[in-house]
């Protein structure tokens, strides 16, 4: 297991996780804003998760996520400002603004392509991987994926090539399928993790609430495929945030309240339930204050260096012009 | 300057590859198919086997492992046999080795060249006789290549191997026999440059692929006629190298388009528009297209090839436009 970390490496968690809560708050903002921009799958309660898997990779390690993406890029280190700029379609995004919020791609903070395909982040990472362990290079491909790609046949080869190859591949698995109402997942399977487990691969299921765990987990994942032992399918559990697939900007869980991380008998509402129990930005919060690891003070002026980055990022997305109609068709090519 | 087989001339090409170029991979074995070629390829795989990954049954996921590895700073060749087999991996060619590039706004290259066999083969039916490069034309990020010569396959699969966009090279088996000169230094042929296989006066036969050797058999019989056909092969299909073919077409007033896929919305199809759109005031006679019947593909030998066009054919065709 890795070692205790940190109070300062723990704070830089939870740094990265609330950056990536009040970009994506802010994508909702501008949403609802700006009726041009596009279909958004926010990573709103799946911070815990990206993060804390974000905080234990190399810069040369190489992402390949998928639309629900917007966290991941602002978790390795992407700005803001050009991320922002590319969800609404400016000049200055990320991609110039021939992606959009499907397809957030930024080489730099080691992304290669952003496949809204189901299932297309998993071939490509393979293939990321492979490039990798050829060139002699120790980094690893990471593919993103929810657990509703599993029904997609791409998985079940890709999962046997990376096996077969014993290829440098961290397979993330995001499982927020909800017990009780259809699952994102239709696999007569008995739990995910039998797919890649029958070829052969290692498999780990952690509680994606808990970035700590979620850390230790990744960094133990990411230490054995650097070893060179072939792939791993590290699977987060997740309850689905209410608000993860609208077709109309909106706040199911409100704008986060970080006091209700202390002050819990605040927390109300139709969706009080997940606010409590499965927002793990609140429950690190907690836990780091409980532990004594920070003061309530450290979070809230976290929470004060974020905000303002964030609306930083809008104002420079807000000022970046649309880019030049006559330039539709360039750039087919390298 | 050797006489050697196409076959040949593509080893060449791969094997100066392998060797100047230590992060270029293949995967997929049989590039040369099985038909008796594959024994130039013996001196290859001895030498740069270890460079060749042997991969399951599994288009998609192959396809995806030479996009994601191009990415990643490698150069890729995958080998996809029988073009039939390369629609398992539609998906990854078009919506992803197709748009990287531009949906990254040019921050992800993808040096992919996709090898296959397409069109009539000999009993191949309809699951092994697929020509698709009307398909993989119809789409933005591809480039698509069809070289017919020994010198042009070593030429072009050089520059392919090189250029930093994904190529799809859909071949023939029938051609891997063909012999011709071929420089026996490293060369390469732009890919976008057209060329004029036989020099005419009369018509403009623009073909590809197969469809060049049937061409310039059906200019060798119209020649007895004394009818003179000009044969233009595109070479790439994407991008096109409209101003040798205008200029062809300009030049005889008439044009017949031979393709071995089907007519609807073929290559074919595209050259016959390219004419009416920019040498209409040119045209003697109206456009002939030849293509392949729009049948799947029927197993028995007879049948197989009265669906495709023939040099006769193509002769009677062109023989038309002259009345």
């Amino acid at each position: 297991m890795a070692e205790t970390p940190k109070a300062a490496e723990r704070i830089a968690l939870f740094e990265r996780m609330l950056l990536v809560r009040r970009f994506e708050e802010e994508v909702l903002r501008v949403a609802q804003a700006h009726a041009y921009v596009g279909r958004q799958h926010l990573h709103i309660g799946h911070e815990a998760t990206g993060a804390a898997v974000a905080s234990v990779l190399g810069p040369e390690d190489l992402f390949h996520t998928t639309h629900r993406n917007h966290g991941y890029l602002i978790a390795r280190g992407a700005d803001p400002g050009r991320a922002l700029a590319e969800i609404m379609g400016r000049k200055d995004g990320l991609n110039s603004g021939r992606g959009g919020p499907w397809h957030l791609c930024d080489r730099a903070a080691g992304f290669q392509s952003t496949s809204a395909m189901v299932g297309g982040s998993v071939g490509l990472a393979v293939g990321a991987g492979f490039g990798l362990k050829k060139q002699g290079k120790t980094a690893i491909g990471v593919a993103h994926f929810g657990d509703g790609t599993l029904d997609e046949g791409i998985c079940f080869e890709s999962f046997n090539l990376a096996s077969i190859l014993q290829l440098p591949v961290l397979f993330l698995c995001e499982n927020n399928a909800k017990e009780g109402q259809r699952p994102s997942s239709m696999l007569a399977a008995r739990a995910l993790r039998d797919l890649p487990a029958a070829l052969q691969i290692e498999t780990v299921v952690v509680d994606g609430r808990d970035a700590d765990a979620v850390r230790d987990a990744a960094a133990d994942a990411v230490a054995f495929i650097r070893a060179g032992k072939g792939p791993v399918f590290l699977q987060a559990q997740l309850e689905r945030w209410p608000g993860s697939h609208q077709t109309r900007p909106e706040f199911p869980t409100g704008v986060t309240d970080l006091t209700l991380a202390w002050d819990r008998d605040r927390i109300s509402g139709t969706h009080a339930d997940w606010i409590r129990d499965h927002d793990g930005i609140l429950l690190y919060a907690a836990k780091l204050v409980a532990e004594k690891a920070v003061s309530r003070d450290d979070i809230l002026a976290v929470d004060g260096r974020v905000t303002s980055r964030i609306q930083a990022a809008r104002a420079f997305a807000e000022d970046s012009p649309f880019p030049d109609a006559a330039s539709a068709a360039d750039g087919v090519f390298a | 300057m050797t006489v050697k087989t196409y076959a040949e001339a593509v080893v060449d090409a791969l094997s100066g590859m392998f060797r100047a170029d230590p992060n270029f991979h293949a995967i997929g074995r049989g590039i040369l198919g099985h038909g008796g070629h594959e024994r130039h390829a013996h001196a290859l795989m001895k030498e740069f086997g270890h460079r060749f990954t042997d991969p399951p049954t599994a288009e998609g996921a192959t396809a995806s492992m030479g996009i994601g590895a191009a990415m990643s700073g490698c150069r890729m060749f995958v080998h996809f046999g029988t073009a039939s087999f390369s629609l398992e991996a539609w998906n990854q060619l078009i919506n992803e080795a197709g748009v990287a590039h531009s949906m990254s706004g040019g921050q992800i290259r993808v040096p992919v060249v996709f090898h296959m066999y397409h069109g009539l083969r000999g009993g191949g039916s309809g699951q092994h006789s697929t020509s698709p490069q009307g398909m993989m034309a119809n789409n933005a990020g591809l480039i698509v290549m069809q070289p017919t010569s020994p010198r042009d396959v070593k030429g072009m699969l050089r520059a392919a191997l090189k250029c930093d966009n994904p190529v799809v090279w859909i071949d023939h088996s029938a051609l891997l026999g063909r012999t011709g000169e071929v420089p026996d230094e490293d060369y390469e042929i732009p890919l976008g440059s057209a060329e004029v296989k036989r020099a005419g006066t009369d018509v403009t036969i623009v073909a590809t692929s197969r469809a060049v050797l049937w061409a310039l058999d059906a200019a060798e019989i119209l020649a007895k006629d004394g009818i003179s056909a000009e044969v233009v092969d595109p070479r790439t299909l994407v991008p096109l190298d409209e101003n040798t073919i205008l200029t062809s077409i300009r030049k005889t007033g008439r044009l017949v388009t031979v393709d071995e896929a089907i007519q609807t919305c073929s290559f074919g199809s595209e050259i016959a528009a390219l004419a009416a759109e920019k040498a209409h005031d040119a045209l003697k006679a109206p456009v002939a297209r030849l293509a392949r019947a729009a049948t799947p593909v029927p197993f028995s030998p007879p049948l197989e090839k009265a669906i495709a066009p023939s040099p006769e054919s193509i002769a009677i065709a062109a023989r038309r436009l002259m009345n």
